[in-house]
């Protein structure tokens, strides 16, 4: 009976997986991703990705990743880089973009999966969120404003300027209140 | 001084004209062995409940009771509890905790009496009564003996000065109920424990009991020495009808003329007959023909078991071993065998319950098998169970048999003339509108059977129908079992009541080492055996070897007449 | 014999206390995996080698079966072997898998053996102590249970036999069982009044009750649990070294090694396999003493 269910488990678990359509990739595929390159007449948008608050909350953050393999010391995971905005971009198209170009690792929850019906970054570069005290996670900055809607609904114009901060006091250490 | 004195006590259960106990004074001295016997609704049980404080029963009480020389109802709570210890009928429903030793220890928990203290009591009990063996078991794992020795064992355990037993040897088979006696008569031998019991199974009692209280619709009608009871019956209460109940010896005692010495015990009674009545001349086998052992034709039987193999689980031994049975239509097949030698799993797997692993089973000439779901139970085969309870789903035993209309398909006259009919030869009519749990267990066995009949079974399989009713309801039983067979109605039915099979029974076998042998007709069938057989037999078979109930003795003894002195 | 077991019953609770909360607090893998061993081997001294057998085997299925699982939903980690719909499968989440999945089979084999050894006497005695009402309540209970059940089973098979309920629709068959849990509680009530009847007549309800016990408090048990104690001071100990700090992610820390963690380890090791231990033992003298007859 219960040699049954187990079976019967691992069968469901594979069968679901297939059935979700599920795409393998190779790490090289993965990251073998096509950069428009700019011209002349191209939109463009100018991404910059940055964590320098962690390292005024050091003791907040998880000992495994006290390390400047995780944080820069500068706290730049990403300097500001102007990438070419497509139409119908969004804010997340090109963060997902700009880090599988620069195999930095990306994490998110799909906007099918939770209630803001936006993807919802869960970390970048192994800095999740909580990963540096309970108010801690990340936001992103339009031409310094911080926008009160997920990343993945915001539609960019030409030459904004995005920024991807990490806070450790909801968005208050980065300049900006966090949305209740 | 006497330990229980009672002055013309009475009792009425409220809203009753009727007093359950009337007028009854007695006394019992320290050290006496006490036996109340008497029909069922005699008021036994009511007489021992008014007796331990503790349960003593609603109503209007008269007289007074005494133990040692004070007012029942001014004894101090500890005295009342400790020093008058009770035995109840149901081994089952006494037992309080789940562990043998816990149960032992509950009683001096509740006298607050120290740890220390209640390890050497209960140590010394448990070694006194040979449960240090299952002192560690849980309780729900033990045998009925077991759990009604344990019962004795934790009352024994907080030193009463009386124990009073009420028919505590009813729910167990023959063998523990003879140690359960056993113990008794230890208990009162060796340590001088003064007892007061009621009993049905008087055999074993009647020998060691130094008094006997003979109770008639509450009244109290002789309370005397066994041997002056015996004759005063014989002179007195010409056929009552708890005389069945007697003992084999003081039964036949009491249908016979000759003077003498009311016997109690078989070697007594071996000793009457040999004293006061005539051999028989020639012995001849009261079986004129010798039965034609032709194998039944498949056509003449009800129930053909042909090697069946059983057992419960892969890993657990063998239940029935190559298990030949062949039941003829219309017979009353009775088989006999110990406790626990498998006889109710055999039931089981001829009512279709558990399936024999291999061998094949034909009822009626079918194979068990190809009878579709349910209609095996239909116009086939009932069986009644061993406990009459677990029949009984609803609040009225009238209930219950609508139910059973339901899933035969009856019309609702149809099925109120079946219950009309059923009851009528019962005679249960009075019981329909009550409570199942209600009746008397000789009542609740009849209703069983009731609802059992309604589903008009041709074979009818009965699982220790004796069990835990008196003589009288014994002896109603045999008259509705035998209406049956003449209805044409075939009945296998399996006990350890060897008197009850050799009244009933046509043809009589033994369960034993998981096959049934030795089938034949009870005459033979007793005759034969030396151990296994009534006590009318074993009292009677130096002079009359074929005689094997106590109807056959008295015939023969009346037949061949006195010993001229 | 059976050598464990026989260990008052406040130091084996305290025993599982500390071996439980030792297991399902830490990811630490050396711990972990002493913890499995303790689980198993004691396991396999108190059961038939074919249930070990048996259980072995599912627990190797639940083992892939959880380890697989945990990559599939958690993408964390440096080292992605590939990717699924986007979505990184790494290697330290698999390893993350893998020890979480060490630490459920050994707690499993852990309340296996649990329940062997705190028989349920056990259980009532340690209640007993606090609530000394709550134990006899609990002491009745559990006797009624295997009596409810047997009576449940005969009443089920005798209405089978009278050809009720045996049909094959659903809802017929649930009011059957309806009925006949019904019949059961009036039958259950029935029956407990003489219960009752009997707790009476042996007099239930005097003042001053006491409650006994068949265990006693040994000089073994004192030591047993003085050893417990030093044990977790050194683990006190142990942890303000950090010698139990462990991470998966975002990659598998190294194993703290050196003096001081292995002597923690070695601890550690002999108290999750003294159950084991002391099993053996008992079935090697048990042995040497039979060969002396």
């Amino acid at each position: 009976m219960k040699k049954d269910l187990l079976v019967l488990g691992f069968v469901i678990l594979i069968v679901a997986v297939l059935l979700s359509g599920t795409k393998f990739q190779s790490v090289e595929d993965y990251y073998q991703t096509h950069i428009d390159d700019i011209k002349e007449d191209s939109e463009t948008v100018t991404l910059s990705i940055r964590c320098d608050t962690v390292l005024e909350h050091w003791e907040q953050l998880s000992p495994q990743l006290q390390s400047d393999k995780y944080i820069p010391e500068d706290g730049v995971i990403l300097p500001p880089t102007e990438y070419v905005l497509r139409p119908k971009d969004t804010v997340f198209d090109i963060l997902n973009r700009a880090v599988r170009h620069s195999k930095i690792q990306m994490e998110f929850q799909g906007a099918d999966d939770n209630v803001y019906n936006s993807v919802y970054i869960k970390g970048i570069h192994h800095l999740y969120e909580y990963s540096c005290g309970p108010l801690s996670g990340w936001m992103y900055k339009v031409n310094g404003e911080f926008p009160d809607y997920g990343c993945s609904r915001y539609k960019p114009e030409d030459k904004d300027v995005i920024e991807f901060v990490y806070t450790c006091d909801l968005g208050r250490d980065v300049g900006g209140e966090f949305e209740q | 001084m006497e330990i229980i004195k009672s002055e013309d006590l009475s009792f009425t259960y409220p809203g009753q004209e009727k007093r359950a106990v009337d007028s009854v004074s007695f006394k019992i001295l320290p050290g006496e062995f006490v036996v109340i016997c008497g029909e069922s609704g005699c008021g036994k049980t009511t007489l021992l409940k008014l007796l331990k404080r503790e349960l003593s029963p609603n109503g209007t009480l008269e007289g007074e009771i005494y133990y040692m020389g004070t007012r029942l109802g001014e004894l101090d709570d500890r005295t009342a509890a400790c020093e008058i210890g009770y035995v109840m009928q149901n081994p089952e429903n006494q037992v309080v905790t789940d562990k043998v030793w816990h149960e032992l220890a509950f009683g001096l928990e509740n006298m607050g009496v120290p740890t220390p203290e209640i390890r050497r009591r209960v140590g010394e009990m448990a070694s006194f009564f040979g449960i240090h063996e299952w002192f560690q078991k849980e309780t729900s794992q033990l045998s009925g003996g077991q759990k009604q020795l344990l019962n004795l064992a934790s009352i024994m355990v907080m030193q009463p000065r009386i124990l009073i037993l009420d028919e505590p040897t009813s729910q167990l088979d023959p063998i523990a109920a003879a140690d359960f006696i056993n113990t008794l008569h230890k208990l009162n031998r060796e340590l001088g424990l003064t007892i007061l019991l009621v009993e049905h199974r008087l055999e074993e009692v009647f020998p060691i009991a130094d008094k006997v209280a003979v109770m008639d619709r509450g009244r109290l009608l002789l309370y005397d020495t066994p041997r002056i009871i015996g004759s005063e019956l014989k002179e007195k209460y010409q056929n009552h009808p708890m005389l069945l109940g007697l003992p084999s010896p003081m039964r036949i005692y009491q249908q016979l003329d000759a003077r003498d010495d009311c016997p109690l015990t078989i070697r007594e009674g071996r000793d009457f007959l040999t004293r006061n009545y005539q051999k028989e001349g020639r012995i001849q086998s009261p079986e004129r023909e010798k039965p034609v052992r032709h194998r039944e034709k498949e056509e003449e039987l009800a129930v053909h078991l042909k090697n069946i193999w059983f057992r419960y689980e892969r890993a657990l031994p063998d239940i029935l071993a190559g298990v030949d049975l062949r039941v003829r239509k219309g017979e009353i097949f009775s088989i006999l065998g110990g406790n626990g030698s498998g006889k109710t799993t055999l039931l089981s797997v001829i009512s279709g319950q558990n399936k024999a692993y291999r061998g094949g089973i034909k009822i009626f000439g079918k194979k068990i098998k190809e009878y579709k779901s349910g209609e095996l139970y239909r116009h086939n085969l009932a069986l009644l169970p061993q406990n009459p309870q677990t029949v009984f789903l609803k609040t009225s035993v009238a209930e219950d048999y609508k139910e059973i209309g339901k899933v035969m398909g009856y019309g609702k006259e149809e099925l109120e003339e079946d219950i009309a009919r059923i009851a009528g030869q019962l005679n249960i009519q009075e019981l329909l509108p009550k409570h199942p749990y209600d009746l008397s267990g000789g009542e609740q066995q009849k209703a069983a059977l009731g609802k059992m009949l309604l589903l008009k079974p041709r074979c009818l399989l009965l699982d220790e129908p004796t069990k835990g009713i008196d003589a009288y309801s014994k002896a109603v039983l045999r008259g509705i079992l035998d209406n049956l067979r003449k209805e044409g109605i075939t009945i296998l039915l399996v006990t350890h009541d060897v008197e009850f099979a050799a009244q009933i029974s046509d043809r009589c076998s033994l369960f034993f080492d998981r096959e049934v042998i030795s089938e034949d007709t009870p005459v033979s069938f007793f005759s034969n055996n030396n151990f296994y057989t009534t006590a009318a037999n074993r009292m009677a078979r130096h002079m009359y070897p074929y005689a094997i109930t106590c109807e056959d003795v008295v015939a023969l003894c009346r037949k061949y007449g006195r010993k001229s002195i | 014999m059976d050598h464990f077991s026989s260990y008052h019953p406040s130091v084996l609770l305290v025993y599982y206390v500390i071996v439980l909360l030792l297991t399902m607090f830490t990811v630490h893998p050396v711990l972990l995996v002493c913890s499995l061993l303790g689980g198993i081997l004691f396991f396999a001294a108190t059961n038939p080698l074919k249930a070990l057998g048996k259980n072995l085997i599912f627990y190797l299925f639940l083992f892939f079966l959880l380890a697989l699982t945990n990559p599939i939903f958690n993408h964390r980690g440096e080292t992605p072997l590939f990717f699924m719909n986007d979505n990184p499968v790494t290697l330290e989440a698999i390893l993350y898998g893998a020890g979480v999945s060490v630490m459920l089979i050994g707690i499993m084999f852990w309340c296996k053996c649990y329940n062997q050894v705190m028989t349920s006497d056990k259980f009532v005695y340690l209640f007993g102590k606090a609530i000394p009402k709550l134990s006899l309540v609990l002491s009745m209970a559990l006797r009624f249970i295997p009596v409810f059940k047997s009576q449940m089973k005969k009443i089920s098979q005798v209405q089978k036999t009278m050809g009720l309920y045996t049909s094959d629709s659903l809802t017929d068959r649930v009011i059957g069982s309806i009925r006949t849990l019904s019949a059961l509680l009036t039958w259950c009530l029935e029956n407990s009044i003489e219960t009752a009847d009997s707790m009476k007549a042996r007099g239930y309800g005097l003042k001053g009750r006491t409650n006994f016990s068949i265990f006693c408090f040994r000089m073994d048990d004192g030591i047993l649990l003085a050893a417990l104690g030093a044990f977790l001071c050194m683990s006190g100990v142990g942890y303000q070294q950090n010698v139990f700090e462990f991470y998966y992610y975002p990659s598998v820390s190294p194993i703290p090694t050196g003096a001081g963690a292995y002597l923690q380890y070695s601890i550690i090791l002999v108290m999750m396999l003294f159950p084991s231990i002391l099993e053996i033992k008992g079935r090697i003298q048990w042995k040497l003493l039979r060969a002396k007859i």
